[in-house]
């Protein structure tokens, strides 16, 4: 175990090295010269010369890559924004606990909804209660989350009014806070309640077929008994497995729920900073997430290898 | 030398067996596809897909109206006889856009898929067969970095800064699908490269080129087609929400993610333009899934392929 982890957390510096050279290298992706594309075509000479110098445009490419790199990791430094003159570091970090908090109760409702409604199917295999579960959870998971986000703020903001539409609440005020992270979430949180009851019940079925299932049910111990202490116990592997990968994938989907509820966060951040041409954003807030995403992923990994021992670690 | 003949003779018999082989996966082909339509689930997902696909052909002769059409008096209509799902924010069919954009959605992933199948098994079966080891860890190095990030986010900053417009959009989502394919065909590459008929093909002489391409690929590709149906899913969701982002097809090609961005818009005075769009871009990716789902259990039915991809 402490190899695969030894091993596995020392694969990562080379793949994180290279997302800091995508991330660096985005800029010159941008067609033309990156500074008047930046600036837009009424810029001014002068104007282009400055960004160019403030962005190391005007310095030769290893140098500033080496620059950049340099800055991140010994201070954390992402450069600064090409508008307000704010680090980027301090940026992202104010948006950063709006997308946690939103990926975690998306998480939070996605695994509990999603748990009870697996349970509920696989208890009533082939009931109509079991169709209607199977249904939906399939209907679910094809609903990507800005689909469920327009679709509940059609239904909840516009028609029964009975959520605020915008931002993320007052600060300070936790009950309004609150009131503003319920549809955001949910909309997040749909497809994966599909997902989690789809499989939990699959899994839930396959472990009912056992023998020591049959060998319990032969012992007399009642239903109820072996479904909650034998079967879930051994069926609620894979979707505990699925919590870190989902998590990072929320931090993804969270771009277009922040953008259409008008909340901040990262996702948000990135998109406006796409608009606005502010590349040095764009750049650390892709960092960030990949970061965090594959820091998600680890845990992902090792949780299912510490739920799994019969996963051999390669 | 005779002892040479004998053996040569043995090796082409292995190889004939092999031919052999490859005919009966053609069959399987076809078996296939009635154990799907067997299933309840796969006669739903084929159906859906055989609409969405006819719809994406036949549009100019199935829409009622001209998608482009303007007519402001008639703007945010309801569902009627004549607009049987309403008009958008310009007087525009929304059902005509609907059957369009099922053009768009099917240009997108079809084209993202195939590009991503071809260079990700390519890659795959290259790092597997292990021509270098140099050559495997730098392919790997980038699978890793792509798979660093979020599909979603990779996509959206790359398309954003390459420029929106469809084919940027193809290329990128085939960029960030194409790790998944490497995977899934390295590891089937490693099993297969040991098995008794690549051996024969070497002995006889084929070169490395030959060998991935007549022997390996063709043998690692139920896997590949399992993921090529479940990409199809993602591939349509992201287009749509690209698109609604403004970061896709641009308008006013009709596309479903732009009628939903329509639909956002206007959210206060019509309804339409979300319900309808939703129901497409659902309805798109349940029917790819349910195909996926079906294709997964006739392929094989105990093997996972999510372990095996490391989604």
């Amino acid at each position: 175990m402490l190899r695969y982890f030894v091993k596995r957390i020392v694969w990562l510096i080379p793949a994180l090295l290279g997302v800091l050279f995508l991330a660096f290298f985005l800029i010159y992706l941008l067609p033309g010269d990156p500074a008047s594309t930046m600036l837009g075509p009424r810029a001014t000479p002068e104007l282009i010369k400055a960004l160019q110098a403030r962005l190391g445009l005007d310095k030769p490419v290893w140098v500033s890559f080496g620059k950049y790199a340099w800055g991140i990791i010994t201070r954390g430094d992402l450069g600064e924004s090409v508008w307000s003159y704010q680090p980027v570091s301090s940026l992202l970090m104010q948006a950063l606990p709006y997308t946690i908090i939103l990926a975690v109760s998306s998480m939070i409702i996605a695994i509990t909804i999603g748990i009870i409604l697996g349970i509920l199917a696989s208890a009533h295999e082939g009931s109509v209660l079991d169709l209607i579960i199977t249904g939906f959870s399939l209907i679910a998971n094809s609903i990507p989350n800005f689909v469920a986000a327009c679709l509940l703020l059609l239904f909840f903001v516009v028609f029964l009014k009975l959520f605020p539409v915008m931002g993320a609440g007052e600060k300070g005020n936790i009950l309004s806070q609150l009131h503003h992270l319920i549809l955001p979430s949910f909309s997040l949180a749909i497809s994966w309640i599909g997902y989690i009851a789809y499989l939990l019940r699959s899994t839930m079925l396959e472990v009912f077929g056992s023998d020591y299932i049959a060998t319990a049910k032969s012992f007399g111990i009642p239903m109820r008994y072996i479904a909650y202490k034998y079967t879930l116990k051994n069926a609620i592997k894979p979707v505990v497995a699925i919590i870190g990968l989902g998590l990072g994938n929320l931090f993804g989907g969270a771009v277009f729920v922040e953008v259409i509820f008008n909340r901040p966060g990262l996702g948000k951040t990135i998109v406006d900073a796409i608009s606005a041409r502010d590349i040095p954003v764009v750049q650390g807030g892709i960092l960030l997430i990949a970061i965090l995403y594959v820091l998600a992923n680890l845990v992902a990994d090792l949780s299912y290898a510490y739920f799994d021992p019969r996963i051999q670690y390669e | 030398m005779v002892d040479n003949k004998k053996r040569n003779k043995h090796l082409l018999q292995i190889l004939n067996s092999f031919k052999k082989k490859m005919h009966r996966q053609l069959k399987n082909i076809v078996r296939i596809f009635s154990i799907i339509l067997k299933d309840r689930k796969g006669i739903l997902g084929v159906t859906i897909i055989g609409i969405i696909l006819c719809c994406a052909i036949f549009s100019p002769w199935i829409a009622p109206c001209n998608p482009y059409e303007l007519n402001i008096i008639n703007r945010f209509a309801a569902p009627s006889l004549k607009h049987l799902l309403g008009t958008d924010n310009l007087g525009r069919d929304i059902l005509s856009r609907i059957i369009y954009g099922a053009r768009i959605a099917m240009i997108v992933s079809i084209g993202g898929v195939s590009i991503a199948v071809v260079v990700g098994v390519i890659l795959g079966t290259i790092a597997g067969y292990n021509v270098g080891r140099v050559i495997d860890n730098g392919i790997l190095w980038i699978v890793d970095v792509i798979r660093a990030f979020p599909q979603i986010i990779l996509i959206l900053v790359l398309v954003a800064v390459l420029g929106p417009s469809t084919l940027n959009m193809i290329m990128v989502l085939a960029l960030t699908a194409m790790p998944r394919y490497t995977r899934v065909a390295r590891a089937e590459t490693l099993s297969i490269k040991e098995e008794e008929y690549i051996f024969a093909a070497k002995s006889l002489g084929a070169k490395n080129k030959r060998i991935i391409l007549k022997h390996i690929i063709p043998n690692i590709l139920p896997p590949i087609i399992i993921l090529a149906g479940m990409d199809m899913a993602v591939m349509i969701m992201i287009e749509a929400g690209l698109s609604f982002l403004g970061l896709g097809v641009r308008p006013p090609t009709a596309s479903w993610g732009i009628i939903l961005r329509d639909g956002y818009r206007y959210i206060r005075l019509s309804p339409w333009m979300i319900i309808w769009s939703s129901i497409a871009i659902a309805m798109a990716m349940l029917g790819y899934s349910l195909f996926a789902e079906s294709l997964r259990i006739a392929l094989n039915p105990k093997e996972s392929i999510e372990k095996q991809a490391g989604v």
